[in-house]
């Protein structure tokens, strides 16, 4: 049984169609990284996945329950998708552990103290236990992203999303953040990557699907693809990023 | 014949700027109130209620504070209810602030970045949680100095409202000027007092923009 469920999935901007048939199955604990050119339909087909972006024909299917664009779904949907953005999108005018408890405090209706604790375990994990009662604006952009994370899991969700989350940082801060992520992988979180990190997705991931063109080109086992591509964009692809 | 010495003139003046204040007081306030409704309506991203806010917000932007306070006054006694100067003014300046402010609190809204309803939203909060705990803390910042100077325009457009005979500092200027013929010196003390409520308001408004820009900046 996957956790996520990718059938068929059609959308449109305007005439333009970004997706042209997804279908992708994703088991629990798996790590999938999808590549591709921009405008490729990658990160789209993420926003997908947890009702950022609403889809024209189609299912998603996550946990057992079908994406819809009902409000209260989405609400729902929430708490088994979390999600990371490039730009980290941390509220500014809270401190780290602030930004970590909100969520908990009103969605779940944890006590404060509950979610005070949560915050500290969620960023120790992190490694910015000392951090929780700076602002985020005070922190380096990987210690934002890794502030980002520990927020999503705050919610403790089955499958974590992210979004080119390395591109918008320091090339030295990278690691830091590819750390945390084989660190979730290692304790079986299910993560679904669009990255540019090729070295990160051949070695950490398990599977990667290439989009092109809206369509999921070519899709295998991390290394196979990467040492055997089948397909000639594939492989122009590969030459031109790595 | 009475005669009005200065000191009258003054005291007079000064008597119904009291009048100024408080009509300027009410619909700054009334039109925070509703201008916030409309702020959360325009903001909620249901199509109806973004048009009926657009229309609203043109409807009292495109038109002169007067004609609105005409129709406030003269209309409504066309369609038999009687209103008072007093109801037509506050009615027509609370309309008139709540559609600007409206315009001034959704354009700080909307220049926060988008990121943030979407942070928001895949943490599984709801429109009112965002509003309360992520946007309006941040739009707020942004929205206090535009806020503070609009309320110079509340408090010069009160002056329209002598028009339709509430008295207040203008009315009470243009009364004093019949009894004494002396229009330069009682108009000079009336822009006199108008310009001592508006300056501080000015300064104000300027002083907390250069602090809020100052430590806004994360």
């Amino acid at each position: 049984m996957s956790l996520v469920s990718i059938e068929n999935v059609h959308k449109y901007y305007g005439s333009h169609h970004v997706l042209k048939g997804i279908e992708l199955k994703i088991a629990a604990g798996e790590v999938i990284s999808i590549i591709g050119r921009s405008g490729s339909g990658k990160s789209t087909l993420l926003r997908c996945i947890n009702g950022l972006e609403k889809f024209d024909d189609g299912a998603i299917i996550v946990d057992r329950q079908a994406v819809s664009d009902d409000e209260n779904h989405l609400r729902e949907l929430s708490r088994s998708v979390g999600m990371v953005f490039q730009n980290f999108n941390l509220f500014p005018h809270m401190t780290v552990a602030e930004n970590v408890m909100l969520a908990p405090r009103l969605v779940l209706k944890k006590s404060r103290s509950e979610c005070r604790e949560l915050a500290d375990n969620m960023l120790a994990k992190v490694g910015l236990a000392d951090k929780a009662d700076q602002f985020p604006g005070n922190l380096s952009g990987g210690q934002q992203q890794r502030v980002a994370i520990a927020r999503s899991l705050a919610m403790n969700p089955k499958v974590l999303l992210c979004d080119e989350i390395t591109s918008a940082l320091d090339p030295e801060l990278v690691g830091e953040v590819l750390k945390v992520l084989e660190q979730l992988k290692a304790e079986g979180m299910t993560l679904i990557l669009v990255t540019h990190e090729m070295n990160f997705a051949r070695d950490v991931g398990d599977r990667i699907v290439f989009m092109h063109q809206g369509k999921v080109w070519e899709s295998g086992p991390s290394r196979e693809l990467f040492s055997k591509p089948q397909t000639p964009e594939l492989q122009s692809f590969i030459s031109a990023v790595l | 014949m009475m005669q009005f010495t200065d000191w009258d003139i003054l005291r007079n003046l000064l008597l119904a700027a009291r009048w100024t204040l408080l009509l300027s007081l009410i619909a700054f306030i009334g039109g925070t109130l509703f201008g916030l409704l409309l702020t959360f309506m325009r903001t909620s991203r249901r199509k109806p209620l973004v048009l009926l806010v657009r229309g609203y917000t043109e409807l009292f932007q495109g038109t002169p504070l007067l004609m609105q306070l005409f129709l406030a006054f003269f209309g409504l006694s066309l369609l038999g209810i009687d209103v008072s100067a007093w109801t037509a003014a506050t009615l027509a300046l609370v309309l008139f602030s709540s559609a600007f402010l409206c315009d001034i609190w959704s354009g700080c809204i909307e220049s926060l970045p988008k990121g943030q309803w979407e942070a928001s939203r895949c943490l599984g909060l709801s429109f009112f949680q965002t509003m309360r705990y992520v946007i309006l803390p941040q739009a707020l910042r942004v929205a206090i100095a535009p806020t503070v100077g609009f309320s110079v325009q509340v408090v010069k457009g009160t002056a329209l409202t002598s028009i339709i005979g509430f008295v207040e500092l203008t009315k009470a200027g243009t009364m004093l000027n019949n009894a004494t013929f002396q229009p330069f010196k009682v108009f000079a003390l009336v822009a006199l007092i108008y310009f001592m409520i508006c300056y501080p308001l000015s300064l104000f408004s300027q002083f907390l923009e250069r602090k809020l820009n100052v430590s806004g900046k994360h």
